[in-house]
């Protein structure tokens, strides 16, 4: 690939992005280094290696360096669907990059030599306004974003509480999970109580959450309890108020378990 | 011809740039097309000259970021529940295109700049979808696709079973393309699809302009080519989702693009176009059934117009055998079960258009509600626009037909778009076929292609130097805002133009919607659970819940969850076909796969629900009920005395 700068650039960049991308945990920085090397060095790779030494002009290159990426990227699937391993961050990297490494040197056996450096291409300076003119686009553009990406408070929307009852799911026995996730638009005053088989509650808890808040208790059905499956019920009440706002029921077996 | 240089000749500074890109196409066309001063020069040329520019990169950039904010602005009041004005959001969206279809209009503009502006154009319509879902896949195939790129992540193989829509399963190309970025940068499906999308979209606008461009021979009919196709119905939103047609309809468009230059260059170089025609070829096969289809009978069409004509350009008939065989094997080998999905649809279209034809059905009538629908109609002066963008198009059908048939009869291509113009047509009449209008809906999305070339000769014959310049120019400017905007009001229901509130702030805390928050739910403690929920709640628990959903009329989960009482045989069926919860929804909006993802906003009228016994009769059997958010209640079906 020698004297071909563009090709030794694709080549040696998809071996570094491939690294970051399975070495480095960051995810914005491995965004940055395998959107490239998913989305536009395969296909660079193989129409260079496919016009060898025709060089096409740049809308073409581009058009068709991501067309390709993107067939690339929808057929790779299928091949390490049968490779060992199957798809995974590793296989993708290795695939890629080899795709892109053989199709840069394929290129480079097809092109000849690059001829000597030409005069100094003509770098047209943007106007001073241009600048101006597209960096408040570039802002206002981030800004639509950060504006869509924002939560807003919205009253015209109905608020709720959701309550949930679980067998406990770490092998303690004669237990229930009971969570109470608060998604209202302002603090809230609850009561939990939980009844056993019918009887008088046999917890009883008062509560607050805020918008968001979420609480889960683990809680104790027996010692007591009828042998055989145990109805439990966890109803949920508004601070103050006599009817059920929530409620939900489970049949704990022996063993902790549902059913 | 001043104005074809430096358009599809050879880049400057590439001295073996190849015959290749050269205008293969008679001067004459984009001469004649082109405005000429009264001396005979090129009138945009002569602008030019004298310094005059109303519409510079910047000011277009500008343009266009204060389109996306005032689109952005008009979505956050919405989600707000404040019910802004929709002038705001459509002010905004001809912000974005106005200012490009104006610079197009001036004169003819260099390969590379039609190239920028198209980009520009692509991008920046799709970021307004970004911006309206930027939290989560909210269109109705999307969650079923991000299900299947999470299962690919998963289990590191394809092929998973889909138990919404069983069929994209067998044709994984869109989620295998997703695993990789997924995979590779951390993303989640909704980050990694919406990248993904986002770059078809552009090799979509990329691959358009310059197949219009070799056709046609002049950068400006590509152009103006581009942004009516932003006409279509599709474009805005539907057409934008993350779902395996959006991925594939771009990768059609770059083979066809490869073809036609194919097609111009010389012998030495038709191997080296093969390679990312045959690419591209077995990527849509493997991606979406009907564009692969649709991509087969487009290179059928166009290697028997070659046959015909005795052209001496190389006939596409290799590909045409390549795409069919290949098709034909993933369909019988692969991915059999298409013909059951895609069988009972055009039966049903079918059957549709003879009953509305013979008068036994009652014709759709067009942006009307349904009996009892608590949908918002759309306004008379919306649909009065979109009447007038089908009014437009026709006019510039009209006029370009002719163009086409007088200077590019000879360019098989050009032909075909001709047909596939007059296809739009008819495929508009399917929308009055009650089962047949996402059929017509689906075929226009292709067919605009065609309409969008036509029309564009009709557009650059109204630049054609005389009087009245300005005001014909200005006309044209307008009468393409009309139909970006109306094709985009006749694609996506009028209340969903805007993003509904799906996560809020509620003292200074991000809450989300009930049937959101239950799909989180699921993702804790339940994955990989078999649930049977209604279409919307069914979505959610694919995506973002991880688990599986039956819904509509598979197993009659419609009935049972909205009937008030349980017929003996439902709750047994449920079981052996090991569905192990059940989630009761109120809401009547849980059907609706475009509006059932969202916060409850009640209106003047009250909320539509149904009534307590749909959800109390599985308490009476009773089950185990382990989730109560309200208006949802999740059953467990082993939980029981």
């Amino acid at each position: 690939m020698k004297g071909h700068r563009d090709l030794e650039l694709a080549a040696a960049g998809s071996i570094v992005c491939a690294l970051i991308a399975v070495v480095i945990p960051w995810e914005p920085v491995r965004i940055v280094a395998a959107l490239p090397l998913a989305l536009f060095l395969p296909g660079y790779g193989i129409i260079a290696a496919a016009f060898g030494s025709h060089r096409l002009a740049l809308p073409y290159l581009l058009m068709l360096s991501l067309g390709t990426s993107l067939a690339v990227l929808a057929l790779g699937a299928l091949l390490l669907n049968y490779l060992p391993g199957g798809i995974r961050t590793e296989s993708w990297a290795l695939l890629l990059t080899v795709v892109i490494v053989l199709t840069c040197y394929a290129a480079s056996v097809r092109r000849p030599q690059p001829a000597r450096q030409q005069g100094a291409r003509h770098r047209p300076y943007p106007r001073r306004l241009d600048v101006v003119c597209g960096l408040v686009a570039i802002v206002a553009a981030i800004a639509a974003l950060i504006l869509a990406s924002t939560p807003l408070p919205a009253g015209g929307a109905v608020g709720y509480t959701a309550l949930w009852m679980l067998p406990h799911r770490f092998g303690a026995q004669d237990a229930v999970e009971v969570g109470i996730a608060s998604a209202e638009h302002s603090p809230q005053a609850y009561t939990l109580e939980v009844q056993v088989q019918g009887r008088k509650p046999n917890r009883t808890i008062q509560l607050s959450l805020g918008p968001g808040d979420e609480r889960v208790f683990e809680l104790p059905v027996s010692p007591g309890r009828p042998a055989g499956r145990t109805a439990v019920v966890a109803t949920l009440y508004q601070r103050g108020a006599a009817k059920p706002y929530r409620w939900v029921r489970t049949w704990l077996a022996a063993g902790g378990s549902a059913g | 011809m001043p104005h074809l240089q430096g358009k599809l000749a050879p880049a400057r500074g590439h001295p073996r740039a190849s015959e290749a890109f050269r205008p293969k196409v008679p001067p004459k066309i984009a001469i004649v097309l082109a405005p000429k001063t009264k001396n005979g020069a090129d009138a945009g040329m002569a602008r030019q000259h004298v310094g005059v520019d109303g519409s510079s990169t910047a000011v277009i950039a500008l343009c266009v970021g204060l389109g996306l904010l005032l689109c952005s602005l008009a979505d956050a009041l919405s989600r707000q529940t404040l019910d802004p004005s929709q002038v705001l959001f459509w002010g905004g969206v001809l912000l974005i295109v106005l200012p490009i279809v104006h610079r197009l209009s001036l004169r003819e503009p260099s390969l590379g700049e039609g190239l920028a502006l198209v980009a520009t154009l692509a991008l920046s319509l799709y970021v307004v979808k970004v911006v309206r879902d930027p939290f989560l896949f909210t269109f109705p195939d999307e969650p079923i696709h991000a299900f299947n790129a999470n299962q690919i992540v998963d289990h590191h193989h394809l092929f998973n079973a889909n138990p919404i829509l069983p069929v994209t399963a067998y044709f994984p190309g869109l989620g295998g393309a997703t695993s990789a970025l997924m995979t590779l940068t951390g993303m989640s499906s909704f980050g990694a699809g919406t990248v993904l999308i986002g770059a078809a979209r552009l090799a979509f606008a990329l691959a358009l302009f310059l197949l219009f461009a070799r056709i046609s021979g002049s950068t400006r009919l590509a152009g103006l080519g581009v942004v009516l196709y932003a006409g279509n119905s599709n474009f805005l939103y539907f057409g934008a989702q993350y779902a395996y047609e959006s991925l594939a309809l771009p990768l059609l468009v770059v083979v066809l693009a490869a073809i036609a230059e194919r097609e111009a260059a010389p012998a030495s170089r038709l191997r080296s176009w093969a390679v990312p025609i045959l690419l591209g070829i077995m990527a849509i096969v493997v991606t979406h059934h009907l564009t692969s289809y649709a991509l087969v009978v487009v290179l059928v069409a166009l290697a028997v117009v070659h046959r015909f004509r005795s052209d001496p350009k190389p006939n596409p008939w290799p590909f045409a055998l390549f795409a069919g065989v290949a098709a034909l094997g993933w369909l019988l080998i692969v991915a059999s079960s298409t013909i059951g999905y895609v069988s009972p649809v055009l039966r049903g279209a079918l059957s549709a258009i003879l009953h509305t034809a013979s008068g036994e059905t009652a014709p759709r009538t067009l942006f009307h509600a349904s009996a009892g629908s608590i949908v918002q109609e759309t306004p008379t002066l919306a649909r009065l626009v979109s009447f007038a963008s089908v009014g437009l198009l026709g006019l510039g059908f009209l006029a370009g037909v002719g163009q086409v048939w007088r200077r590019g009869r000879k360019q098989p291509m050009a032909l075909f778009f001709s047909i596939a113009a007059v296809g739009f047509f008819g495929a508009l009449l399917l929308r009055f076929a009650p089962a047949a209008w996402e059929t017509g809906n689906r075929a226009g999305e292709f067919l605009f292609i065609g309409l969008a070339f036509v029309a564009a000769y009709g557009a650059v014959l109204l630049l054609r130097s005389g009087p009245w310049l300005r005001l014909r120019r200005a006309a044209l400017v307008s009468g393409i805002g009309i139909v970006v905007v109306g094709g985009a009001i006749a694609g996506w229901s009028w209340d969903t133009q805007l993003a509904p509130p799906l996560r809020i702030a509620a003292d200074g805390r991000a809450i989300e919607s009930e049937p959101l928050a239950l799909a989180r739910w699921v993702q804790r403690n339940a994955p990989g659970g078999r649930f049977a929920a209604a279409d919307a709640d069914a979505r959610l628990i694919l995506a973002p819940g991880g688990a599986l959903a039956e819904t509509g009329a598979s197993l009659d989960i419609k009935g049972i969850l909205s009937e008030p009482t349980l017929s003996t045989w439902e709750e047994p069926i449920l079981r052996q076909h090991g569905v192990r919860y059940i989630v009761a929804d109120r809401r009547q909006l849980a059907t609706d796969v475009v509006r059932g993802y969202f916060f409850s906003v009640p209106t003047s009228s009250a909320e539509p629900l149904l009534p307590l016994a749909a959800i109390h009769k599985f308490d009476r059997i009773p089950l185990g009920r382990i989730y109560d958010s309200g208006r949802i209640v999740v059953y467990d079906l082993k939980d029981h005395p």
